[in-house]
Parts: structure tokens; sequence; C-alpha cells
């Protein structure tokens, strides 16, 4: 016992001295360096993307819950992103698992660990704001992205990259125009009660179908599943036996309503159209199922794994002297639409586990390697 | 014959014939939940609305009956949750969608769930720690192993598995059909066999039954294992029915397994189990959630609405109406006396 904690101190201590010098050696790089195209002091590297700049960083990328494949894909992508730039010359990774306390203590680790550059999936919200401010106050590029966690950038933290829910809502919305033109009676899900993800939507979706023969049914702004597939399923059903006339469901977690869908079936109705985010596993159900389905259309916007690469995008840039991304906003685009077949039809791999998201960047077996270990 | 031994031959005779007193309180509020859904929310007893309720009211109901066999020896098994996840992300995890690799990672699975129960039964029938305390550190073991084989990421079920469990067979889920079985296990073992009548006598007096002769702590620690086994048994057909489950799904289940519990009569002090009125019960609670869905009332409504049928439900077995009935009635008199 006693020799693991002395080895454990002996690698800790090598750590934090390789850390040291390195950032030493990065700074001392950068004074000669540049002319500071961004925050950081750098200048864009040869060879790399313009968002790299020549300043050696070290990196984090922090999760508040990195428990679910979404997590396990967008991690992964953002960690080929920041591999893109040889200056990051130190890769971190920290997972809050869901504990408040550990997503405030990780991101002073990574501060006191001398990282220049974070990025935070701040899930705690507000509570992880105070950690954030001081990881900035002390220097570090700090971006939050995905979850607004309250303050403002250039106070709190460098910058928010936010993700964009009224966007989504809004390609749902049109293609629901485009596709009922005389009308529909919409079923929007979505999760815990007041979740602001799911507000929004409601908003964009009610001021864009304003026209009254586009009628919202069930629970305002909406059924609350907490994206549960269980609660999911049983508030499917009650809503089933409730409407005789279910046009389109409106869905912000597309994968957890495959279990439930088949409930039309067992009422003897087709699955109808569905709006929502992608997932193979929902792809390869609506394959399944569409022959026998005479009313299922799937329409699919990116799941967002790749808001990741713009948070990090912009880190990086800010921090190693290359050009700053002009957006930062990530806007998820239209991924698969079963009736215009653009930009794609539906994406069923077989070959992959339910659990890919083909919408990534990161090719799809690739993302099943992860899913394996 | 006296007067007293005629009434205790009487009431010996008679009592061959009752029915237990909860189970006929469990089916008529039950009959009464189904009129007051056709009269005010018609649409939650249509037949599609029938069959979206039937595959958890079976789920529930398996969770039930293993928490009733611990309750009957006057434990309390808080790891239902752990143990419901574990069995799911197994059988989710472990196949990764192949349906070839099904059959060994339900078995094990079930490995799983005997050594918990053999865990738990050892702490609270040999070591007689507080069941309480025992269960809820195995819960959290138990959670300990759903995040080492998941890393808390879940897997879509196997086809095979997605179609035993959530599909239906001569128009009934295939669930019901696990739930039953279970039934007539758990009403053949506990009712039908002298170690299952040995069972309930070790619950209802642990002490006269140790004087007697009968091995105590083995039948309490059973209780432990079998419950592990019903549990893993709901964990696997809740992994089939909802197709993407999440890698904490048992949560969902640690009051309402104890609530089907109460509501069928068994009481918390161990002693006599009723099964079908625990089966009922789990109908029940699983018809009222789908009630208050149909109701369309808001969200916070819904979940007040299903705690004052509990707290209603409850009240019916703990709170003592005869004292109640006797103290209003010596106060009545005294009222119009000092009036």
């Amino acid at each position: 016992m006693n020799k693991r904690t002395v080895r454990s101190l002996i690698a800790v201590t090598a750590a934090v001295a390789s850390l040291t010098l390195a950032a030493c050696s990065s700074s001392s790089k950068s004074g000669s360096g540049g002319s500071g195209a961004g925050g950081g002091g750098g200048s864009p590297l040869a060879g790399a993307p313009s968002w790299c700049g020549s300043k050696k960083v070290s990196f984090a990328l922090l999760d508040g819950f990195g428990g679910n494949s979404w997590r396990l894909v967008t991690t992964a992508s953002g960690k080929a992103e920041a591999s893109k730039c040889p200056s990051v010359t130190n890769y971190y990774y920290a997972d809050g698992q869901g504990n408040t306390q550990k997503a405030i203590s990780d991101i002073q680790g990574m501060v006191a660990k001398g990282v220049k550059a974070m990025v935070v999936f701040p899930d705690a919200g507000k509570a992880v704001l105070p950690a954030l401010t001081s990881a900035y106050k002390a220097g570090v590029i700090t971006v939050p992205y995905r979850d607004f966690p309250g303050g403002k950038a250039g106070v709190n933290y460098t910058q928010y990259i936010s993700s964009d829910p009224a966007r989504d809502a809004d390609n749902w919305a049109n293609w629901i125009k485009t596709n009922f033109p005389s009308g529909a009676n919409i079923l929007f899900v979505s999760g815990p009660p007041g979740n602001t993800q799911g507000v929004t939507e409601h908003d964009q979706l009610t001021k864009v179908l304003s026209d009254p023969k586009y009628k919202f049914i069930g629970d305002q702004p909406f059924s609350v599943t907490n994206w549960d597939p269980s609660l999911t399923q049983q508030v499917l059903t009650a809503n089933i036996a409730k409407f005789s006339k279910i046009d389109v469901i409106v869905s912000d977690f597309g994968p957890s309503l495959v279990g439930a869908l088949p409930q039309f079936q067992r009422s003897g109705r087709s699955i109808p159209a569905l709006v929502t985010s992608d997932g193979n596993s929902l792809s390869c159900f609506y394959e399944a199922q569409k022959a026998s389905n005479p009313d299922f259309k799937l329409m699919t916007v990116a799941t967002g794994n790749d808001n990741v690469r713009l948070a990090v995008q912009y880190a990086v840039a800010k921090a190693t002297g290359g050009v700053v991304p002009s957006s930062t906003t990530f806007e998820a685009p239209v991924f698969e639409d079963s009736v215009s077949k653009k930009p794609h039809d539906v994406q069923c791999d077989k070959s992959v586990p339910g659990d890919v998201y083909l919408s990534a960047q990161m090719p799809g077996s690739q993302q099943a390697q992860l899913l394996k270990k | 014959m006296t007067l007293l031994e005629r009434r205790e031959v009487a009431r010996l005779g008679s009592s061959r014939f009752t029915v237990p007193k909860g189970f006929i309180t469990v089916v008529v509020s039950t009959a009464a939940l189904f009129i007051v859904c056709t009269v005010f929310a018609r649409s939650s007893v249509s037949h599609g609305a029938l069959l979206g309720m039937l595959p958890f009211a079976s789920v529930l109901a398996i969770v039930g009956l293993g928490q009733m066999l611990v309750v009957q020896q006057g434990g309390i098994d808080l790891s239902a949750p752990g143990a419901i996840s574990l069995a799911i992300v197994i059988v989710s995890h472990q196949p990764n969608g192949d349906d070839s690799k099904l059959l060994p990672a339900v078995l094990l699975a079930l490995l799983y769930a005997v050594g918990t129960g053999l865990v738990n039964g050892f702490l609270v029938g040999r070591m007689r720690m507080n069941s309480i305390i025992a269960t809820l550190g195995v819960n959290a073991l138990l959670y300990g192993f759903v995040l080492k084989i998941s890393g808390g990421t879940p897997r879509t079920t196997t086809h095979r598995l997605a179609s035993i469990a959530g599909g239906t067979s001569l128009g009934i889920p295939n669930a019901v059909y696990f739930a039953v079985g279970a039934l007539v296990v758990v009403i053949v073992l506990v009712k039908r066999t002298v170690a299952g009548r040995r069972f309930e006598a070790i619950g209802a007096n642990p002490y006269a039954a140790r004087a007697v002769g009968l091995r105590a702590w083995q039948h309490r620690s059973g209780a432990y294992v079998w419950a592990q086994l019903l549990y893993c048994l709901a964990g696997i057909l809740l992994a089939g029915i909802t197709t993407q489950p999440t890698a904490y799904e048992g949560d969902s289940y640690l009051l309402p397994s104890v609530a089907v519990v109460v509501l069928g009569g068994t009481s918390l002090l161990g002693g006599r189990g009723f099964p079908v009125a625990t089966v009922i019960a789990a109908l029940f609670l699983t018809q009222l959630d789908q009630f208050v869905l149909a109701l369309g009332v808001p969200n916070a409504v819904q979940t007040l609405v299903q705690a004052g049928a509990l707290a209603v439900g409850v009240a019916i077995y703990t709170v003592n109406w005869a004292t109640v009935r006797a103290r209003f009635a010596n106060r009545l008199p005294a009222v119009t006396a000092a009036g």
C-alpha cells in the first residue's frame, strides 16, 4: 500500500514537473512567435487548420456528465478536433460523472495543472459559473458550450458556444409546413418539465406554425418524458389512445422513441411522420417499418456531436493565436429527409450498433470501436 | 361446549373461506379505478392503451413479487433499482446487438442475481444486519457494477429480446405471460410446498419458528435470492420493452415496488404474503399512471394525484381505523354532555 502511494506520488510530481516545463517552454516560444492574430499572441501555423496558431498550449475538455453514448462520441470528436492542431501539446479529459462538486473541482484541477485553454460542458448550469469565472480570471481561455451557464462572455468566461434549439425547431416547423400544407395535429415530446431546450423549441414551433390549421395536441408546452424510454412509451400510449388523429410527432431525442412507436401498430394505426434528431437505431427502425406504415415519414436534424468541434476550434484559436471562428453558435444541419431525400435519404448502417450517430463527422465504424470498449 | 369454544370453532371454520382483507380492498380499488377511467378518461381504457400499459404493469408485478418475499421476512429490499439496472445493462451490453450472444448474457445476469441475493441474504439473514442499511449498501455496489460494465452508456437491446419481451402472443403482451408465470411459481412455492409454509411461519414469528426447530436464517436469506432472481427477470423484460434503455432504468421502481406490496396487504412486519393482491396492486398503480396521463392535467397535478392515491392506499392498512372510530365515538357524548 505504502509503496503504491510513494509510486503514485512520484508519478504525480513528475507529471506536474513536466507540465511546468512544457508551460515554460511554450511561453518562451510564443514571445518570439507572433503578431497576435487571436488573443494568445501566436500566429496561424502552416499546414494546420487556420484556427490552429503557433503557440504551444495544453488543453482540457471537461464533461459534467459523460455517461451516455452521445457523450462518448462527442468526447472522442473533441479529442479528434484538438489533435488536428500540433500546437496542442497536452490533452486532458475529465468527467464530472453527474456530480456538481466533482465538475467544479475538475475545473479547478485543470487550472492548477496549468492548462491554457479549456472547453467545458456545464451540465450543472449556473452551479459551475464561479469555477468558470475563477479559471477565466486566472488567465485560462474558458469556453463553455451547449448548456448555458449564465454569466457573460469577457466577464465570466471567454466565450459561450451555443447550440441552437430554435434553429432545430425552425427546421422541423418548415418541414411540417412543406409536407402538411393543409394543416396537421402535432404532438411535441421533450425532456423534464420546464427544460429550456424544450421551451425554446416549443416557442419557435408555435411561432412558425402559428396558422390555426396546425394544432398542438397533448400537454403544453410539451409532453414530459424526462427523455426516459419507459416514460416516453407510457406518454405515447396515453396520447395515441386519446387522440384519434396524430399527424406528426416532434421529439428532441429521436432514438428514445424506438421502443414506443410500435404502440401505433398495436392500436391498429400507422406510425405517423416523425421530425426529430438522428440516431442509427432510429434510422434502421424506419427502414424496417416504412413498408408496413404508409404514413411513416422521417426527418432528422444532426444530433450535434460536432458542437464540441466548434468550441474546441474557438478555444484553441484563442490560446494558440490562430484565426478565431466567426460564428459562436453551432447550427445543426438537417441530416435526413425521407421525403425530399435531401441532403440525405434515411441512413441506416446495419453493420454498426444502434448507438452510432451517422450525422457526426466521425465515421460510424470509428464510433463503433469506441462503443466496444 | 362453552360459548368461547363455540365461537372459536365458528371462527376457525369460517376462516377457510375468508378472502383476505387486502385482496378485497385492492380488487375493489382497481375495479373502481377502471370505472373512473371509463367515465373521466375513456381513452385510458381503450384497447391500445391497455396493450401499452400491461407490459409495464407486468414488470412492476414481478418486481413487487420479489419485494413481497423479502417483506414477508420482515425485511425490505432497497437493492431492487440496482438489480434491475444491472440486469438491463448486462443483457444489452454483453450482446451489443448480437442475438447469438443473448442467451449467455441472460445466464450471466442470472448469475449476478444469485450472487447479489447471497450477499444480501448473508448480511441480513446470517449477520442480522438491518435490511435497510445492508440492501442500500448493496444497491450502491450494484450501481458500481452497472458503471463498470456500461461506463454509464447504455446500448440498444438485441432484436430478439425486443421481440420476446415487447411482442404480443394471442393479442396479449408477452410480458404478461412472464408475470403470470412468476406469480404461479411464487404461489406454488410459498403456498403449496412444505418449505413455503415454513417460510411464511418464520416470517410471522422467527423466534417461535426457531424454537420448533426451523432453520430460520436459511429461509430468511433465501428470500433475498428469490427476490433478486425476480428483479433480474423484470430487468431483462424492461430492456426488451424499452428497446433503448438507459443505465439507470431501475431507479423508478424503488418506491412502487414497496407500494404494491403494501397495497397488496402484506404486513411490513412480515408473515403472510399476498401474491395475487400484489400483482393486482401493480396493475392498479400502472393504470393510475396511465389515467393521469390521459387526463391531460399538468405534470405537477399528475404527481399529486399519484401521491394522493398512494397515501390513501397505505392509510387503509396502516391506520388503525377501529381506534379512530372509537376515539370519535367517545368524544361525541362528551361534546353533547358539555353542550
